[in-house]
């Protein structure tokens, strides 16, 4: 039941599809279509005393980071997994997504982001472009994409990344936490997931696995070489700027914070992969779930974690992002984010489980 | 074959379920008057508190239920006929079964105090859907509320309350607050918690009148201590009790007590009827009845129901005693018997000076034999290994990190308590 009062009533609406709801997806959306098509905030970055629209941008996108995270830990305060996460998440927004790479172009280096990596950013292992940086940023492109991401994914799971250091991520548990709630948690869209994400996977990889063919074989063969730049703007078109901005949070008042994430981001899909395999679990206390489903309710991912907890069923999602807020709002303490050494290999399951646990007690 | 079942709670789909494992072919049918789908009853605050729709309160999607081949009817049975093994409804149809299961649950208890019967308007309780709808309604016009009764609903009837605004004289019979689970200590940590949250609490104080204002709703709750207390809502929380009355009508009624009596293998007297959950009354070897009106039990005889439906030779024992609950933010885990303690049992307790939180260790004999755990998470499965394994007080306070439960980078530090343990040996 909503609270009685007109300021309550806007906040529910807002969070929960009403027509402010609306409004603010367009204008979002909106925004998003006028940054990446048109030059229109050029003159204003100039006129803040900005290089430019990208500027301008990076710094609005560090301002909702920092303003949201600020009333996320207010919110959160009792919990010391958030307030360290989202302290986190600021502090790389900050610095890694913003005061660097300002710093680095001011100090005539390239405008490298340290906390974005291939294949999130395509860029950084694009031949092309990353051999043309000093060594010490190929190094780095190359080392933390091939080496550092799978480990630390199976050690941690992919939250290290997609909810601790990534910007998208780094938005949605912000600046996007009133429509976390938002996300579709059907069976049906699960299935949707998994196709999604894979194949955006599978084009990020063939896309990179090109623009190396090209990069080592384009001159002799420019009927290739053309496909492949082809290819890379139809890429950059769709999914960087349609998936990743317009869509990715131009619907965060309509579809919830994670739909880049949940459906489209090759990363994220890389990383689930090791996740699933890896040590990072959710663990579900026996018997103590009572099925109220604030854990489906407010997972961002859209996983119905009710599912697991009823039935007794610790798990692991690879789109998890180990945000923790499931275990948060649990009003009988049942869940908990956990690395093992040693998992089930029930707990790794695909397939949605049945709605009657496996029987324990004896009768 | 056809299974049905009356009741479409935690104990009756869970024995759906568990029959459509292993009943092939069989016909399931669940019967409700109260919901058309399974709702979470323990999320009912969620949707009062404006964090869950009633959508959100199913705990399984709705095609689950075409899947696994379970029809639900909905509308609420007036008749049962154990000879011609027929259902009838409401409405006039009749619904033929071949093995019938009783999970019809529990409504609150009504109390005859002085001017309730009266009252047209502003009476709530907080068990069903249709009280929820109720509570709804009527928020809008309440600024002051009385609630009666210290357990579990009414504290969570105050908390969405006192979201929504309204001011909330609580009303407690007993000395302290929840005397059946907790010690004085414990219910005076919770009685600190709910006044921070501006509830006003009396304890050791009932109604004795209730009177109504000039449109028959509820206007002043007076109480036996001469507290006169206004109110637009009288909240009346004061337990629940099987719901059976329905079944004292019927053309041939099974055996009642409290509950529908039932054996070990959950029987009713009547042929090919069984019954479990809230609704269901069993003998202790000393031949004292017991209803178990938790939703892990509803739900663990739920299922043990359907098995000896199957078939399957099933004797019903309860577990040792496990549950868990919030109060505002304070959540709460309990395993064992921590209340009307035998003479040989001693307590050791102790309360976190900087945080709501307190923990308290039963041991009788040498042994510990309950837990009360207020404000951090444990792991009860461990608790409970530890009551079974007999382990002495002195061990379990010396490995309690193993059951610890709270969320990374959150541990409860158990440095002051280990001291004060210390202390208190060295005292004695």
């Amino acid at each position: 039941m909503i609270k009685a009062g007109t300021a309550h009533w806007l906040l529910h609406n807002v969070k929960n599809r009403g027509f402010t709801a609306w409004l603010l997806a367009v204008a979002l959306t909106l925004f998003y279509l006028i940054l990446y098509f048109t030059e229109w905030l050029t003159p204003a970055a100039r006129a803040v005393g900005l290089d430019g629209k990208w500027t301008l941008y990076g710094l609005l996108y560090t301002v909702a980071i920092v303003w949201g995270g600020i009333h996320v830990i207010r919110k959160y305060r009792h919990n010391r997994y958030q307030v360290v996460r989202t302290s986190v998440v600021i502090a790389v927004q900050v610095s890694f997504a913003f005061s660097i790479p300002q710093l680095l172009k001011f100090f005539h280096q390239p405008e490298y982001y340290f906390s974005y990596l291939w294949p999130l950013k395509l860029d950084y292992l694009t031949p092309g472009y990353i051999f043309s940086l000093p060594l010490p940023f190929i190094l780095y492109s190359f080392l933390g994409s091939l080496l550092m991401v799978p480990v630390l994914a199976a050690l941690f799971g992919k939250r290290w990344y997609c909810s601790w250091i990534c910007g998208c991520g780094g938005l949605a548990n912000t600046f996007g936490e009133p429509w976390r709630h938002l996300s579709d948690k059907s069976s049906q869209s699960w299935k949707i997931e998994k196709v999604a994400i894979h194949t955006a996977l599978a084009t990020s990889l063939l896309l990179t696995a090109l623009l190396f063919i090209t990069w080592g074989a384009g001159k002799s063969n420019p009927a290739v070489a053309r496909f492949t730049y082809g290819f890379q703007s139809f890429y950059g078109l769709m999914v960087s700027s349609m998936l990743a901005g317009v869509a990715g949070v131009g619907l965060y008042p309509l579809g919830g914070t994670r739909i880049w994430c949940r459906f489209f981001c090759p990363m994220a899909a890389l990383l689930g992969l090791v996740q699933k395999f890896g040590r990072y679990r959710i663990r579900v206390k026996e018997n103590m779930c009572i099925s109220c489903g604030l854990c489906s309710k407010y997972c961002e991912m859209g996983i119905d974690v009710r599912s697991y907890a009823q039935a007794n069923q610790s798990f692991t999602r690879a789109s998890c992002v180990g945000c923790g807020l499931c275990a948060e709002v649990c009003p009988r303490g049942v869940l908990r984010l956990e690395n093992v050494r040693v998992r089930a290999p029930q707990e790794m399951s695909l397939i949605q489980i049945s709605p009657m646990p496996p029987v324990r007690q004896a009768g | 074959m056809h299974y049905v079942i009356i009741g479409n709670g935690v104990a009756g789909i869970t024995a759906a379920f568990a029959l459509r494992k292993r009943a092939g072919r069989a016909r399931i049918s669940v019967v409700s008057g109260e919901s058309e789908y399974f709702f979470s009853r323990t999320a009912l605050m969620y949707a009062y508190l404006d964090k869950m729709n009633l959508r959100d309160l199913e705990p399984f999607e709705r095609k689950v239920y075409q899947k696994q081949r379970i029809e639900l009817r909905h509308g609420w049975v007036e008749d049962l006929d154990a000879n011609r093994r027929v259902l009838r409804l409401k409405d006039g149809a009749e619904i033929p079964y071949d093995r019938l299961l009783l999970a019809t649950g529990s409504v609150p208890n009504r109390p005859d105090w002085p001017g309730l019967a009266g009252l047209a308007e502003g009476v709530v309780h907080f068990v069903s859907l249709q009280h929820l709808a109720e509570c709804e309604r009527l928020t809008p016009t309440t600024r002051k509320a009385v609630v009666v009764g210290g357990g579990l609903i009414g504290v969570e009837l105050v908390e969405c309350l006192v979201h929504h605004g309204v001011e909330v004289d609580f009303l407690v019979r007993e000395n302290w607050y929840w005397p059946m689970a907790l010690a004085p200590e414990e219910g005076e940590l919770i009685a600190q918690h709910l006044r921070h949250h501006g509830v006003r609490l009396h304890l050791q104080d009932e109604v004795a009148r209730v009177e109504s204002g000039s449109d028959g709703r509820v206007a002043t709750v007076q109480t036996r201590q001469g507290k006169s207390l206004p109110c637009e809502m009288l909240g009346i929380c004061i337990g629940v009790r099987p719901a059976v009355d329905w079944l004292r009508g019927v053309s041939t009624p099974p055996a009642l007590g409290r509950g529908i009596q039932v054996d070990r293998g959950f029987r009713t007297s009547l042929p090919d009827v069984w019954a479990a959950g809230d609704c269901a009354e069993f003998q202790r070897a000393d031949g004292a009845p017991f209803v178990e009106q938790i939703w892990y039990a509803a739900k663990r005889q739920g299922e043990l129901a359907a098995r000896a439906m199957l078939g399957d030779a099933v004797r019903y024992e309860p577990p040792l005693f496990f549950n868990s609950a919030k109060f505002f933010e304070i959540e709460y885990t309990t395993v064992g018997a921590t209340t009307r303690l035998p003479d040989t049992a001693r307590s050791f307790f102790h309360r976190w000076p900087d945080r709501d939180a307190a923990i308290r260790i039963v041991e009788e004999n040498g042994a510990v034999t309950g837990f009360n755990m207020l404000g951090s998470r444990w792991n009860h499965t461990v608790l409970e290994r530890w009551v079974g394994e007999r382990r002495s007080l002195d061990e379990v306070v010396a490995r309690l990190h193993e059951a610890q439960f709270d969320g990374e980078f959150g541990r409860v530090p158990l440095a002051g308590l280990r001291a004060a343990f210390a202390g208190r040996e060295a005292r004695a």
